[in-house]
């Protein structure tokens, strides 16, 4: 394991910004730290780069307890969120700052400075200012720079953060290109958006209130969320309160055979693609019997180019709304329609009600 | 402009020149006068001259200039180095707020009694200063440090610690954090702090009078010493040289600054 680590608990004064965490990052692996804002996820970073001091717990690079080691000893990349690129210093100095406090000789300072520019594609910008580029722009640089002292470990904190929309999805192409020409690195991703999160993670954990949730394989957290904030989180999840009844799980009044409710796991968990409306044969319900799922009303209707975005009403079942996203080419109901909400049982799990 | 009349505007602006030109422009304009002044008996000033300028810029006076200039300048500098040093130590501890304190005590207290206590400090062995240059010097920087420490240390809280951060990761001592990161960011303060100590160097009166020897008198006291003995023409012409020196050094060190926060 490239990172690790062990029980890692920070406090600024009195705030706990992030309680016992466990986590390990393997060489060529990328972990994205996934999390509302305010859930320790920077604080985790920092804790790793040496930035801050834990209160408890360990951190390990390689095996090699660095708790008690500056930040200037421990040889990782990092890349904050305002790229704090230094303003004084041209980019290719700024590219070359780690390779100087190095002590590298000049000429191989001025091949690896090359070298990281083309790969970044900025060596047409190398004598320009900071202040002189662009946001995308000033995120290479950073990039550059902290790899330029080729770091075991690449520490990233919402690095699109900063950019508009379609900035933000071109970037997130460059750095699954980056990821492929340094394979070997371990990289964590912070970020607070999901879909960043799903795009480049190998595995994702999910923070919530100074503590680790969950952490998985991303395509396993998003397939089978194992709480109920991941759920919702990840992926914006419906979750519906259930009963255990005979051969699987009763949802308003709606048994949905198959599913086997675990000691505690209380809700389920369906994605709102996943969901099929269809329009009710009888106005104002059947009754339970004759449906082919939970019965309810359409409340409102979203177009996202792509997809419709409903959201419904459920009978039986006051205050839960649900998210289902209908594709452009399917019929949309009406706003005040009753409907039937088809879970197909392949696309459901259940979580434990965590709160949320 | 809360104002909206043609008459009322004027009025406003009427009044405004006439407060701005009693207060600020008067004094000036009269300074000058009397410095190019043979007489002064009327209304106006009559038979102009160049006598008073020219005995302003020689002998005793001329070495006056001379004496304020090397105070500004190693007082002012001594106290930019001291006044940085003291931000960027402070910075970030638990002791900000002592330091702050202890910085800005000398302009808390009148600069006379500044002078006072440096007079009786160091009156005596092994601290004896009293009646060099050196007495003069320190009161400056001790007047001047509260000045720089406050200029530095308020352009330090706006920059970002993640600068710091960055380039301790990529492997920087903190020696080397600070040369290259953390003073080059800190240059263009650090350039008006020495704009602001020198200027006000040049001007110090309340606690050089206390403790200047007859060796080391500054030009601001030279104009209060010739004003007392009656001297007014000469010491108004004194006067025009302290602002135009002080005018001229604040425009180069601004010059300076300019460039220092464009790089
Ligand atoms: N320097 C600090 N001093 C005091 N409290 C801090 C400091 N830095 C962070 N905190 C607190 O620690 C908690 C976690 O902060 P952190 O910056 O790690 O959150 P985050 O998950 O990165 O959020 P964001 O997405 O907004 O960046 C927050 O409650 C924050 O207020
Ligand atoms: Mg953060």
């Amino acid at each position: 394991m490239t990172v690790q680590l062990q029980d890692v608990t920070v406090h600024f004064g009195r705030t706990c910004a992030l309680e016992g965490l466990d986590l390990s990052v393997a060489a060529g692996e990328t972990v994205a730290l996934l999390g509302p804002s305010g859930s320790g996820k920077s604080t985790a970073l920092k804790a790793v780069a040496g930035f801050v001091r834990p209160s408890r717990g360990r951190v390990r690079l390689a095996g090699n307890d660095v708790t008690d080691l500056p930040p200037a000893k421990r040889g990782i990349g990092v890349v904050v969120q305002q790229y704090a690129l230094f303003p004084h210093l041209r980019v290719a100095d700024n590219v070359a700052f780690g390779l100087k406090a190095a002590r590298k000789p000049r000429a191989e300072v001025a091949e690896r400075v090359g070298e990281m520019l083309e790969m970044v594609g900025m060596t047409a910008y190398a004598r320009r200012f900071p202040r002189e580029l662009s946001g995308g722009q000033q995120q290479r640089v950073a990039i550059a720079r902290a790899l330029a002292i080729r770091p075991p470990v690449l520490l990233l904190d919402e690095p699109l953060a900063a950019l508009d929309a379609q900035l933000r999805a071109d970037m997130l192409g460059e750095l699954q290109k980056l990821r492929r020409e340094v394979p070997d690195i371990a990289i964590v991703y912070v970020t607070h958006d999901q879909s960043e999160a799903l795009a480049l993670a190998d595995r994702i954990a999910v923070m919530r209130d100074a503590r680790l949730v969950d952490v998985a394989p991303a395509a396993e957290l998003y397939a089978a969320p194992p709480s109920a904030f991941t759920a919702s989180f990840l992926g914006g999840a419906n979750l519906l309160p259930v009963e255990p009844v005979e051969g699987g799980v009763k949802v308003a009044g709606h048994v949905v055979p198959g599913l086997q409710a675990a000691p505690g796991e209380s809700l389920l968990c369906i994605r709102p693609h996943a969901i099929r409306l269809e329009a009710d044969a009888v106005p104002g319900g059947g009754g339970a019997a004759g449906r082919a799922g939970v019965g309810g009303e359409v409340l409102g209707v979203q177009w996202r180019g792509a997809f419709n975005q409903v959201t419904c009403s459920v009978d039986g079942l006051a205050g839960v709304t649900v998210r289902v996203d209908v594709p452009a080419d399917r019929r949309v109901p009406e706003v005040g329609a009753d409907v039937s909400l088809v879970l197909p049982v392949e696309a459901c799990s259940l979580v434990l009600a965590d709160g949320c | 402009m809360l104002v909206w009349t043609k008459p009322g505007k004027a009025i406003v602006w009427l009044a405004f020149a006439v407060v701005f030109g009693l207060l600020v422009v008067a004094p000036f304009v009269v300074v000058i006068a009397a410095a190019f002044a043979g007489s002064w008996n009327g209304v106006l000033p009559s038979d102009p001259t160049a006598d008073h300028l020219r005995q302003a810029l020689s002998g005793d006076e001329l070495a006056s200039l001379s004496v304020s200039l090397q105070t500004a300048f190693l007082g002012g500098l001594l106290a930019v180095v001291f006044g940085s040093w003291g931000a960027l130590s402070a910075a970030d501890t638990r002791f900000k707020r002592l330091a702050d304190a202890m910085h800005h005590l000398p302009i808390a207290v009148p600069s006379v009694v500044v002078g006072l206590g440096l007079l009786v400090a160091f009156s005596r062995q092994p601290l004896l200063l009293n009646g060099t240059k050196w007495i003069v010097v320190i009161a400056h920087l001790v007047l001047m440090v509260a000045f720089s420490y406050g200029t530095v240390s308020a352009a330090l809280e706006r920059i970002d610690p993640s600068y710091a951060e960055v380039a301790a990761s990529l492997g920087a001592s903190p020696a080397r954090v600070l040369w290259r990161v953390r003073l080059p960011m800190l240059l263009p303060a650090i350039a008006s702090a020495a704009g602001l100590s020198v200027a006000l160097s040049m001007g110090e009166v309340g606690a050089t009078i206390m403790v200047y020897p007859a060796s080391w008198r500054t030009l601001p006291v030279s104009i209060f010493a010739l004003t007392d003995r009656g001297q007014a023409f000469v010491a108004a012409a004194e006067a025009v040289v302290l602002l135009a020196t002080t005018v001229v050094l604040v425009l180069i060190l601004d010059r300076l600054r300019g460039r220092a926060a464009e790089r």
